[in-house]
């Protein structure tokens, strides 16, 4: 499924995406960056509450595709900077981490 | 020499507003309000008369091991003579000279039955080591100085805990348990990452215990909580301390440093100064101050760069309507 | 559905039995900053967090969670079976990621 086919399915608001047409095949939910540096697949989304630049990087590093910022959360300038410097897609919804790993799970089962 | 010495102005210091201590905890606004000069000054006066000599009243001091003997006939107050009097007379030559010579006669004195918060502010006020005290017939009746109130304080604040521990040993109705009267304070340390919630916790065990209504207890639990939890992140170390009375829960974090630089950034959702090892354990979000605002139905918070930080929010505590 | 039975579908380690551990989950909240948690007000929530501090379970005991099941199949400070026996709060370990825990406890809940 393509990052765009994501983000209708389950209404999610872009922020920045630079490219909607990337695949998606994964979920990952935290908070913690060591544990998504640990165990976030790749051609992924981070399901996050954190909206902080230092996302941005380890995204970068695990090859995620998407960060989601739950509770429709403010994305700070130096974050957004940091996703267009990095090219990693920026989404907000306004649901809990729970509901919306639930959508995304149900989407990327199809 | 000089008139009699001056009564403290009554009026100046009813029109001054009261004393800058209303981020003290109420047990001891209470207890300075309440005690009068009288309950707290020394009434056994050693005292010296006009003709006596410094070398008496300098030999009177280092007997008794205080530091200011008043003079005074047959209850009438003239003056008094300080250990700074006798170096002086020392250095002088004159130690053999009657204390009515050298005596310091313009002096501010208190009345016995002002409130100690009175005696305090005149402490503050003056930074004389000591004053007497008249009665309403203008005799002099004691003597109070700052050791006999920090006595006198810790005697009563004695006395109110174990009224409290009595109080709380019992298991009151649900009407008692909202006029009760709840302190405690607990020292949070920098990065104690072991023991950072255990006092909300306390709290929260302590209040479910006294049946306040749930909604309630979790507000307070989660103010508390946040505020614990930024002492023991962001600051050098403070004391989070707690009271419940009247219908009203009053939750204050205060610590010495190293303050807020900007106090409206620093409550905006999202901001934060925590760094990445304070994320890592699932804190500096950036949400704390916003969850205790939401919170709370008073929320007041002060800092200063440099220096330290108070956070206090109020939480009203309505009855349930009787059914 | 209760903590118990919850723990139970998702194969998870139960560690400490507490005081929810019968009561019905009425509401799911999984992250790992605490302070996103006690915005929450719901009664009888399952806590699902990737921490494994004594923080998560002092949080927990705040908003009155039936339980606190910690993902990802770590091995908790032995602190944590502590603070969860003094707190009396259900604790269980998951083998699941979080984003795969979300979805079986969602399955499970529809099937209740």
């Amino acid at each position: 499924m393509t990052l765009q086919e994501l983000i209708d399915t389950c209404g999610l608001e872009s922020v920045f995406v630079p490219d909607a047409q990337v695949p998606v095949t994964a979920a990952y939910t935290s908070d913690l960056l060591s544990d998504v540096m640990a165990h976030c697949p790749d051609e992924s989304v981070l399901v996050t509450v954190q909206n902080h630049k230092n996302t941005v990087a380890v995204c970068t590093l695990v090859g995620a595709a998407a960060i989601l910022v739950v509770h429709r959360r403010e994305i700070p300038e130096d974050m957004l900077a940091a996703a267009r410097r990095e090219g990693v897609a920026l989404l907000r919804t306004p649901d809990d981490q729970f509901a919306v790993s639930c959508k995304l799970g149900a989407a990327l089962k199809k | 020499m000089s008139e009699a010495p001056q009564t403290p102005d009554a009026s100046d210091a009813k029109n001054e507003p009261e004393p800058a201590a209303v981020n003290e905890p109420l047990v001891l606004l209470e207890l300075i309000q309440r005690l009068k000069v009288r309950d707290v000054m020394t009434a056994k006066l050693v005292t010296v008369s006009r003709k006596d000599t410094l070398r008496e009243a300098q030999e009177l001091m280092k007997q008794k091991k205080i530091s200011g003997i008043p003079v005074e006939e047959n209850g009438r107050f003239f003056g008094l003579v300080s250990v700074d009097d006798i170096i002086r007379a020392l250095g002088g030559g004159y130690i053999d000279d009657a204390c009515s010579r050298h005596m310091t006669t313009q002096l501010v004195v208190l009345e016995d039955d002002m409130p100690l918060s009175f005696a305090l502010r005149y402490f503050d006020r003056y930074h004389y080591g000591r004053f007497p005290v008249l009665n309403r017939d203008r005799r002099l009746v004691g003597i109070i100085c700052q050791r006999d109130i920090n006595r006198a304080l810790l005697v009563e604040l004695a006395n109110e805990l174990n009224r409290l521990e009595t109080s709380f040993g019992q298991t009151p109705g649900l009407d008692g348990a909202y006029s009760i009267y709840v302190l405690r304070e607990y020292p949070i340390c920098k990065y104690d990452f072991e023991n950072a919630g255990k006092a909300a916790n306390q709290i929260k065990k302590v209040l479910q215990e006294k049946q306040f209504p749930p909604k309630v207890i979790r507000r307070i639990a989660v103010a508390a909580y946040e505020l614990e939890i930024n002492l023991c992140v962001h600051s050098d170390g403070g004391v989070l301390s707690w009271q419940v009375s009247n219908g009203r829960a009053e939750i204050i974090a205060r610590d010495a440093g190293p303050g807020i630089e900007d106090v409206e950034w620093a409550c905006r959702d999202g901001t934060s100064t925590a760094n990445e090892w304070i994320r890592s354990l699932g804190f500096g979000a950036g949400m704390g101050l916003v969850n205790v605002k939401r919170v709370s139905d008073e929320f007041e918070i002060t800092s200063k760069k440099g220096s330290g930080t108070t956070v206090k929010c109020v939480i009203n505590i309505d009855l349930p309507v009787a059914t | 559905m209760t903590m118990i039975e919850m723990a139970d579908v998702l194969k998870a380690d139960l560690l400490v039995k507490g005081e929810g551990i019968h009561k019905a989950i009425r509401h799911v909240v999984a992250s790992d900053l605490m302070s996103d948690v006690l915005l929450v007000d719901e009664d009888d929530m399952l806590l699902l967090t990737s921490l494994a501090s004594d923080q998560v379970l002092r949080t927990a005991q705040i908003v009155g969670a039936a339980g606190v099941i910690v993902v990802n199949g770590k091995t908790l400070p032995s602190s944590m079976v502590n603070v969860a026996n003094d707190l009396r709060m259900t604790l269980a370990v998951c083998r699941l990621s979080k984003y795969a825990t979300c979805i079986a406890v969602h399955e499970a809940l529809k099937k209740t």
